[in-house]
């Protein structure tokens, strides 16, 4: 079996008496789609935000590319390869275009360099009639499909996903559908947590059950326990 | 007294460009700023970093920030002045009774309100934006920079406020400038002086000013707000 692009184990977190998240191990294979299912509360976010090293948990060993690492001091090199998106994204002040390329800004590319690589981004999400629209005024719908332009116009192999469909009209819905249809088609891991059902039938998707923090139910190429 | 006759007196002596009146003024928005400008910078990273870091003693400093906002100012400035006479520990600077001695007690009083404010401003952000600025890679330095524009409203009510108070404080400026006309005296102590001596004119048109900038100031504020969405 092939090396898996993220293998953790023995993730441990609580809150006072109650137990957040208790894994054994989780092993993520490159190229491939998972998604978390479960009731509210059952760990999904917890978990997703955790790999995505934004909030702490008991960690036994965690290895990336078959490399050592610690997600509490997320290296640099990770944070570039691994992108978390919120269930209600956050867009900064400004254009749309202004946010595709803030990470590309913040990994040190120029205005001119970035320019190309957000118009294809607007393209692919479709976010081209909204550019002079004030981030703030957009609707849930729109935010999502400009956070998911946003995360990933920086080719991360590892896409973090809450319930990216959450809270969506019908028409919102399906244009995120056919973005993260999109990307679990190409090279990328994507990990998303959600109760919709589109998504969990979605062909090749390794589908995670959680409850009470732990992962008690899989099928596909995830090793859990 | 014939309040009409010294206001419109008060106005001739603005208007009319009077030297020593406009030199108060201007050495009262050249010390004020220049605090501002050594202030802000440290104490808004300074507030970010207590609304944002987790230490010991972390809640006690922010405690103990706020405490310092209702700190008199003469009380500061008597801690200055003892600190800079010539018998004080930075005696051998003689910097007592000049304008740098001023800037150094407004960087003092502004500290703690510009701490403070930018606290409030940055516990109030929306957790998602610095968490949006890590997960899309920017640095430590780039992320709090990021959250900070982001409540940017916030970061210039401080700075405004800083200033108001700043800009209108006697008790320190009195203490360590000792209000010497041409050098030190600047817009509250030089009222303070006018009206002991009965001279309502010159008094009435420095408050005048003084109304005018905090004035100003408040609408800058709430113009920026409005730009801004007001958030």
């Amino acid at each position: 079996m092939s090396i898996p692009l993220l293998a953790v184990e023995g993730i441990r977190k609580s809150f006072g008496a109650r137990r957040l998240l208790d894994i054994a191990r989780i092993d993520l294979a490159a190229g491939e789609s998972y998604v978390l299912t479960g009731e509210n509360g059952s760990g999904k976010t917890t978990l997703l935000r955790v790999l995505a090293g934004l909030e702490s948990a008991e960690i036994e060993a965690c290895r990336y590319a078959g490399k050592p690492v610690d997600l509490h001091d997320y290296p640099k090199w990770l944070r570039h390869d691994v992108i978390y998106v919120h269930q209600h994204p956050y867009l900064f002040r400004g254009s749309i275009a202004d946010n595709i390329s803030y990470g590309l800004r913040a990994r040190g590319m120029t205005a001119s360099a970035c320019e190309p690589l957000v118009r294809e981004a607007i393209a692919w999400a479709g976010v081209g009639d909204l550019l002079d629209v004030p981030s703030h005024s957009l609707s849930g719908g729109e935010k999502q499909r400009v956070a998911l332009a946003r995360a990933r116009v920086l080719h991360p192999r590892l896409f973090l996903l809450d319930e990216p469909t959450a809270n969506l009209d019908a028409e919102a819905r399906h244009q995120t559908m056919k973005l993260i249809r999109d990307l679990c088609d190409a090279n990328s891991t994507v990990v998303l947590a959600c109760h919709d059902r589109e998504i969990i039938e979605l062909p090749h998707m390794n589908r995670l059950h959680m409850e009470s923090g732990k992962i008690d139910a899989q099928d596909g190429h995830a090793a859990v326990g | 007294m014939d309040w009409l006759a010294t206001t419109r007196e008060a106005f001739a002596l603005l208007f009319a460009g009077d030297a020593e009146l406009w030199q108060i003024i201007f050495i009262s928005l050249r010390v004020s700023l220049l605090a501002m400008l050594i202030a802000a910078p440290p104490a808004i990273g300074l507030g970010y970093f207590l609304a944002t870091a987790s230490f010991r003693g972390r809640r006690l400093l922010i405690v103990l920030t706020q405490g310092l906002l209702a700190s008199p100012t003469v009380v500061v400035g008597l801690i200055l002045y003892l600190l800079l006479s010539r018998q004080g520990v930075f005696g051998s600077l003689r910097l007592l009774f000049t304008q740098e001695a001023m800037i150094i007690g407004q960087v003092l009083i502004a500290l703690p309100v510009l701490v403070a404010f930018t606290i409030s401003a940055v516990q109030g952000a929306d957790p998602r934006a610095r968490e949006t600025a890590v997960s899309l890679g920017a640095s430590r330095l780039r992320s709090a920079w990021t959250t900070l524009l982001e409540v940017r409203f916030g970061v210039m009510a401080a700075v405004f406020n800083a200033f108001g108070r700043i800009i209108s404080e006697i008790g320190c400026s009195l203490m360590v400038g000792g209000n010497i006309a041409g050098v030190t005296r600047n817009i509250p102590t030089a009222i303070a002086l006018e009206t002991s001596k009965g001279e309502f004119a010159q008094g009435i048109a420095l408050g005048f000013v003084l109304l005018v900038v905090a004035l100003g100031v408040n609408f800058a504020l709430a113009f920026a707000q409005g730009e801004g969405g007001g958030k």
